[in-house]
């Protein structure tokens, strides 16, 4: 059995479009055919977990009890798989209480995979998250996500700056999430359903839908998109599976 | 149930007759099947509206609301055939809206079959145009239209080997009579005194061509 992996989405900043990159990992495992649990840290709300009810449990990541939850079933979930969306304002200190309860240390000796999906915003604010978050990833896969579902121009930029930001992390690697038509969005949005049911036209129980051909052909596209990213990552070889990804939204 | 045709009358040139095809096209399916929901996506100036007005609505792929008022319907396996008269100015955002959503397997999927009727002229756009549709959509219905009156029997460039379906250029002095917004093919057929006019042969050899072309499609159902 390949060993736990857990792959943690966040960003200190609020508004990043982290649980929409969560929701796209979601459904490229599942697509892929890789069982995974998931946790959303937006308690008591729990926006994942509107989308992905059946694999996603909303827990307070600051409390011993839900920390307990998490990392001390990874061994004996039959997911092998966990995604940990952590809400704004929360990445540090989740990194934090990782190394405190000796994950990190378990990740660097390779017992388990961890990977972290850092979702950057437009501001300087966000570089400095950078250097922030680097110190904990040693022995983690880094992964600086530039998301522009939300068309995010990340004009405060300046490409030197963040260049001497990037060049401190090593292994670290860029994932680019492209816009989505604003209106495909919304749709999606409004309907709670996984990207991968809209693109098939199912709602919440798996009943016909009656989405628009338009945009469901929108989502199809910028979510093959996506997980084009994720293939270049290889990600589904990150997680330990035998499955090689290239699955595509659509494909029967 | 059989497939329901939409029929894509294209050019990335000016002046080559997609309107003209359109009418024809619409005033045919019209006599056969009795229904025809023809879309005229004409971004500057409407055209196929002003000589089929029962039958033809604007359509405009500028923006998403009228995408899905448009591509939504034509996804449809109604039995009610569909032209489109594509206005040189959307020509390129149509079919990348087409790529983009996955518009011709989708349409394959429920049963519509898309057919593109591509008018090309002599210049390197139409060539470089067709080698996008050909290359984007492989697979696809692609015909070619040998317009003589554009194409003045002349074969362009990336067209070699390729069976256009044939329309006759139409002398100055008829054009001037089918360019009446009044103007009907199918009444025209059905009033004219003498059945060897130009005019009315030139209408029936078209309406036979389009009937051939439906049978080509039937057959590869």
């Amino acid at each position: 059995m390949a060993k736990p992996a857990v792959i943690v989405v966040g960003a200190d900043k609020g508004g990043v479009g982290k649980t929409t990159v969560s929701r796209t990992v979601l459904d490229y495992f599942t697509a892929n055919n890789i069982p995974t649990r998931a946790f959303d840290t937006e308690a008591p709300r729990g926006t994942l977990k509107r989308f992905h009810p059946e694999v996603t449990e909303i827990v307070d990541v600051t409390t011993t009890s839900d920390q307990m939850k998490i990392f001390d079933t990874l061994n004996t979930a039959t997911a092998n798989v966990t995604v940990i969306d952590v809400r704004a304002g929360l990445m540090s200190p989740t990194l934090a209480a990782l190394r405190d309860i000796g994950f990190l240390d378990a990740a660097r000796s390779g017992q388990i995979t961890f990977a972290v999906f850092h979702i950057l915003g437009p501001s300087i604010a966000s570089l400095d998250e950078i250097a922030e978050t680097a110190s904990f990833m040693d022995g983690a896969k880094y992964f600086l996500v530039k998301n522009f579902i939300n068309n995010t121009s990340f004009f405060e930029w300046d490409q030197a700056t963040y260049n001497s930001y990037f060049k401190r992390i090593k292994n670290a690697t860029e994932i680019t999430i492209p816009k989505l038509n604003e209106m495909a969005y919304e749709q999606v949005e409004v309907s709670s359903v996984p990207f991968l049911k809209f693109v098939a036209n199912k709602g919440p129980g798996d009943e016909t839908a009656n989405y628009s051909f338009v945009l469901r052909g929108y989502v199809r596209h910028w979510l093959g998109n996506v997980w084009g990213e994720f293939d270049r990552i290889k990600l589904t070889d990150i997680v330990g599976s035998k499955d090689k990804g290239f699955a595509r939204p659509g494909d029967e | 149930m059989p497939r329901t045709p939409v029929y894509i009358v294209c050019s990335p040139r000016p002046d080559v007759g997609k309107t003209l095809l359109s009418r024809v096209l619409s005033e045919f399916l019209i006599l056969q099947n009795g229904s025809v929901l023809a879309f005229d996506i004409n971004l500057r100036e409407p055209s196929l509206l002003d000589f089929l007005p029962r039958t033809t609505e604007t359509a405009s792929i500028a923006d998403t609301h009228s995408q899905i008022a448009l591509m939504d319907r034509l996804i449809i396996n109604d039995g009610v055939a569909k032209v489109i008269d594509l206005g040189l100015h959307a020509f390129d955002d149509f079919f990348q809206l087409a790529d983009e959503i996955g518009f011709m397997k989708e349409a394959i999927r429920r049963g519509v079959e898309p057919v593109v009727l591509f008018i090309p002229d002599a210049t390197r756009t139409s060539a470089t145009a067709w080698a996008m549709l050909r290359k984007t959509f492989p697979g696809m219905n692609l015909i070619a239209i040998d317009n003589e009156h554009v194409l003045h029997g002349e074969t362009p460039k990336n067209f070699e080997g390729v069976t256009p379906l044939h329309i006759a250029a139409l002398p100055a002095f008829l054009r001037s009579i089918v360019q009446r917004t009044n103007f009907s093919f199918t009444h025209y057929l059905r009033t004219a005194q003498d059945s060897s006019s130009e005019l009315h042969q030139w209408t029936r050899a078209n309406y036979t061509k389009f009937r051939n072309l439906e049978k080509r499609l039937k057959l590869q159902e």
